[in-house]
C-alpha cells in the first residue's frame, strides 16, 4: 500500500469514526445542515490533498478544530448571521423516541452558542475539557464551567418540555 | 463538579447518536476504483476460466472413455469363455458379460480361437455368412 493509499485509508477510518459527531458539531455552529455537511466534506478533502491529518498528534481534536474553522470562515465569507435551523433531525433516537430527539434538538438550539459548542464537543465529540480549551482558545476551567451551565440549562429545558407535554395530555 | 444526576443525564444524552454524514464523493469513487478492477479485466478473467473449464472437461471425458475401454477389455478377458465360440456360448457370454461393448470386444479380438469339435459351427463364421443390409 502506497503512502497516498495509506493516507486515504486513514482518512476513511477517521470519517467513519468521527464523521457523525463532526457533522453534529458543524450543524450546531453553522445553523444549517447542508452547510455543515459541506464544511465537513471540505475538511476531509483537504486532509486527503495535503495529508495534514497524519501529522497531527491528536487527530480527533484537530478535525474538530478544522471543521470549526471551515464553518466560521464560510460564515465570514458569506457575511451572514448564523441562525440555527433545528427543523431537520440531528440525532437518531434510541428506539422510537422521536419526540425525545426533537426535544433535545430544540433544547440544544436554545443554549447560548458557546455552551452548545462545549456540550456537543464533550458529550458527542468525546473531547476532554483540556482538548476543548485548546480548540476554543479558552481555559479548561472556562470550558468546564460552560459545560456545567449548559448541562443544567439543557436538562431544565428538556424537563420543562416533557412536563408541558404531560400536562397537555 | 458533576453530580450523579448530571452523570445520569449525560448518559441519557449519549443514547442519542448523531446522524452519520453522507459519504465523501471522492472517497466512494476512489474506493470503488481502487478495489474493483475494470470491466475488461473481469471479462477476460471470466473468459479464461470458461476456456480452462472446457479444456479440462474435454481432457477428463476423453480419459474416461480410454480408461473405460481398457477396463471393459480387461474384464472381458477375465470372463471370456474358454470353450469354442458357438451361438450358445456367445449368448451365454453376452448374458454374463459386464457390458455389451466388452463382450463384443472380447469376441472380436480373441487371439487364440479354440478348435471346434466335430459337428459344431463357429458363431462368427455363421454371422459372417449373414447378408446384413445397412
Amino acid at each position: 500500500m502506497g503512502r497516498t493509499e495509506r493516507n486515504i485509508a486513514e482518512i476513511e477510518a477517521l470519517y467513519r469514526q468521527h464523521g457523525a459527531a463532526l457533522l453534529l458539531f458543524a450543524s450546531a455552529i453553522s445553523g444549517d445542515r447542508g452547510r455543515a455537511q459541506d464544511a465537513v466534506h471540505q475538511v476531509f478533502l483537504k486532509a486527503i490533498e495535503n495529508g495534514s491529518v497524519s501529522q497531527a498528534i491528536n487527530k480527533k481534536a484537530y478535525l474538530f478544530a478544522c471543521v470549526r474553522n471551515a464553518v466560521l470562515n464560510e460564515a465570514k465569507l458569506q457575511d451572514r448571521n448564523m441562525s440555527l435551523d433545528v427543523n431537520s433531525a440531528w440525532f437518531s433516537p434510541p428506539g422510537p423516541d422521536y419526540a425525545g430527539e426533537q426535544n433535545l434538538r430544540r433544547a440544544l438550539g436554545k443554549l447560548p452558542d458557546d455552551q452548545r459548542e462545549v456540550m456537543i464537543l464533550h458529550v458527542w465529540g468525546e473531547l476532554t475539557f483540556s482538548e476543548i480549551a485548546d480548540l476554543l482558545g479558552v481555559s479548561s476551567n472556562t470550558a468546564a464551567s460552560r459545560y456545567r451551565y449548559g448541562l443544567a440549562k439543557l436538562r431544565g429545558s428538556m424537563l420543562a418540555k416533557e412536563n408541558s407535554c404531560a400536562d397537555s395530555r | 463538579m458533576q453530580t450523579p444526576d448530571d452523570e445520569q443525564f449525560e448518559a441519557y444524552l449519549k443514547r442519542f447518536h448523531p446522524i452519520a454524514p453522507e459519504p465523501i464523493p471522492i472517497l466512494s469513487v476512489g474506493h470503488s476504483s481502487r478495489r474493483s478492477p475494470p470491466l475488461g479485466i473481469w471479462l477476460a478473467a471470466v473468459a479464461t476460466i470458461l476456456v480452462l473449464g472446457a479444456v479440462i472437461l474435454h481432457i477428463r471425458s476423453s480419459r474416461i472413455v480410454v480408461s473405460n475401454t481398457a477396463r471393459d477389455a480387461a474384464v472381458a478377458e477375465r470372463h471370456a469363455p474358454s470353450e469354442p465360440l458357438t451361438m450358445r456360448t456367445a449368448n451365454a457370454w453376452l448374458a454374463t458379460a459386464p457390458s455389451f461393448k466388452a463382450a463384443v470386444d472380447d469376441l472380436a479380438f480373441r487371439s487364440q480361437p479354440s478348435p471346434l469339435p466335430q459337428g459344431k459351427q463357429s458363431a462368427v463364421a455363421m454371422l459372417s455368412k449373414e447378408k446384413i443390409r445397412l
